[in-house]
């Protein structure tokens, strides 16, 4: 999935001069392609994150087309400020590139991981919010964010999980969800983002359940939730996140107004990481790993 | 309001226009904007280029208010240049109206949303690197406030312009010796600050920042130096600098005008009716 961004990255700022990949000091190996092909429009700005998302707003200004790049937990969470004021208040075309969203760094402990950048992202105003879960919604997401000329903030997750769509998908559409699998209609439906998409349809494989992947977080319009609620019994969803501010808590605000039904919300409870391991074993730890997320969809089964 | 030749940006006319909006709207941060007036003036006057008077022309310099709290004094120079009319002024603050007590974007004329300090300083290296890539020749000027030093994100962005070696660049210090709380030198000391920019691979000049000709000469100055380095401006100012009363006295980067301090501050100013 990583190689789908720089990739598509890598095509955009060939075929367009005014792209420039602003990176705080991270990325080794991950932009050997574009600064190949575009050694110009690559610039390391340090491990000075404020100021690069500042200096990418004042690009943006004079024409430029700034894709930002950094952790998650420094883009956006370390930047909230300079995102809020700098770009969202412009609208201007910058898109920011959260890497290693989740647990991705489960070795690193609390510094690198990284489950509150949506929510904090969320209440931006103006600001869209991407979480592709494979290599085919990554590179519709890079389209997407190139075309809409505002500000995006693209969180890239845990990113070899293998594909969740074995066949090419139309371009995405705000507010869109797109569905992974069909399954009955008397048992709950999965909603999942990013590393979580592949969990979710294993586990909704045994229990026959329908299975929808959100790239697009924000902007999440009513109808499309609706429908999925529509069709099944009750809602899951699954993130690598927190619980509070980001998959859940979007499909939790808008049940709660035009369709409530059951929902469970299946990510990060409020609390940090204890221990140090595998990105597996801290899955665990938070009771992500497919195991427990069937046990307490099969929960939420019966006690419906 | 004149606006062309010598007689505009009249210092003494731009710290009346604060003193009307601070009284009309009730503001404060009146301080902050007397300190950096003739630098404003001056660079309004001779150095900003706005093709056909054109705040938003793609072909302008770029003064970015990084210390938003003295966005009167820019207003002051808008009013001037007829960007800004007499109801901005009289209206300040008032329920539903445009202008801000910090520099807001959205305003034309005004560059940055400033008053979160440390912002507008890596927003202007951002359009200056910009302006370089394109080899355009366009200018940037970030004014910023001593206090506002204290921010770190100043520094990354002074690192990155001397690696860079953005030389449309110009960060401008209003060194006046103050911030919210008390004086630079009391709450987070800046030691040399000449020593730490030049260190830091800028081209450096300190001028008396109410020397209107001291101030033009320097600029000039600066912009001949060093081809391969951003260049610094350290203006030593004096806070609420034209009005005796609110001079070096802090007080005034809170206090609000009342009818009195209001007239004591116009008479302060020494100007007649008619050059108002």
């Amino acid at each position: 999935m990583r190689e789908a961004f720089a990739t598509a990255l890598a095509r955009f700022a060939l075929s367009d001069p005014r792209v420039l990949l602003l990176t705080g000091d991270h990325g080794y190996a991950l932009f050997d392609e574009f600064r190949a092909k575009c050694p110009q429009q690559y610039i390391n700005a340090g491990i000075a994150e404020q100021n690069m998302v500042g200096m990418a707003a004042g690009l943006a200004r004079v024409g430029y087309r700034p894709f930002v790049y950094g952790l998650a937990a420094f883009i956006p969470v370390r930047t909230v400020e300079q995102i809020k004021l700098d770009i969202a208040h412009d609208d201007l075309p910058v898109v920011l590139i959260g890497d290693g969203a989740g647990f991705v760094y489960s070795h690193l402990a609390t510094s690198h991981q990284s489950t509150e950048d949506i929510a904090c992202t969320r209440s931006i105003p103006g600001l869209q919010v991407l979480s592709p879960s494979d290599r085919t919604e990554m590179t519709a997401c890079m389209e997407y964010a190139l075309a809409s000329n505002g500000p995006i903030y693209l969180r890239i997750g845990k990113s070899d999980r293998g594909d969740v769509h074995q066949a090419p998908i139309d371009p995405l559409k705000a507010g869109q969800i797109l569905k992974l699998r069909s399954g009955r209609s008397d048992r709950p439906g999965l909603i999942a983002t990013g590393s979580m998409a592949t969990t979710a349809v294993a586990v909704a494989h045994s229990l026959e359940l329908n299975v929808w992947s959100a790239p697009v977080l924000k902007p999440l319009e009513h109808q499309p939730i609706e429908a999925a609620a529509q069709v099944s019994r009750g809602l899951v969803t699954l993130e690598e996140h927190s619980i509070y501010g980001g998959l859940g808590a979007a499909v939790a605000e808008i049940l709660s107004e035009v369709y409530p039904v059951r929902l469970l919300r299946i990510g990060v409870q409020d609390c940090f990481s204890k221990h140090c391991g595998t990105h597996a074993y801290l899955l665990q730890e938070h009771g992500l790993d497919a195991d427990t997320v069937l046990k307490r969809i099969v929960a939420f089964c019966d006690a419906g | 309001m004149p606006v062309d030749g010598s007689s505009s940006f009249q210092a003494a006319r731009l710290r009346h226009t604060v003193l009307e909006m601070a009284f009309a709207g009730s503001a404060v941060h009146i301080g902050c904007a007397f300190s950096i007036i003739e630098l404003l003036a001056v660079l309004y006057r001779s150095y900003l280029r706005y093709p056909d008077n054109n705040p938003d022309s793609p072909a302008r310099d770029y003064l970015i208010l990084s210390k938003g709290h003295g966005v009167m004094a820019q207003y002051a120079c808008m009013r001037e240049l007829g960007w800004l009319n007499d109801s901005h002024i009289y209206h300040y603050f008032s329920d539903g109206s445009e202008l801000n007590g910090l520099s807001d974007s959205r305003v034309r004329g005004l560059e940055v949303t400033s008053g979160s300090l440390g912002h507008g300083f890596s927003v202007g290296v951002g359009i200056a690197l910009g302006l370089q890539r394109s080899a355009s020749d366009q200018k940037v000027y970030a004014v910023v406030g001593d206090g506002e030093l204290n921010e770190g994100q100043i520094w990354e962005g002074a690192l990155f312009a001397a690696h860079h070696k953005i030389n449309n660049l110009m960060l401008i210090v209003d060194m006046n010796g103050f911030q919210a709380m008390g004086a630079t030198d009391d709450v987070l000391s800046l030691g040399d600050l000449r020593a730490k920019l030049e260190s830091f691979g800028f081209a450096v000049r300190v001028v008396d920042g109410h020397d209107e000709q001291a101030i033009h000469t320097t600029v000039r100055q600066l912009w001949r130096s060093d081809l391969r380095k951003p260049k610094a401006l350290i203006a030593k100012t004096v806070k609420g600098k034209g009005v005796p009363f609110m001079e070096g006295n802090n007080r005034w980067h809170y206090t609000r005008l009342n009818e009195e301090t209001f007239a004591e501050a116009v008479s302060a100013l020494g100007i007649s009716q008619e050059s108002r």
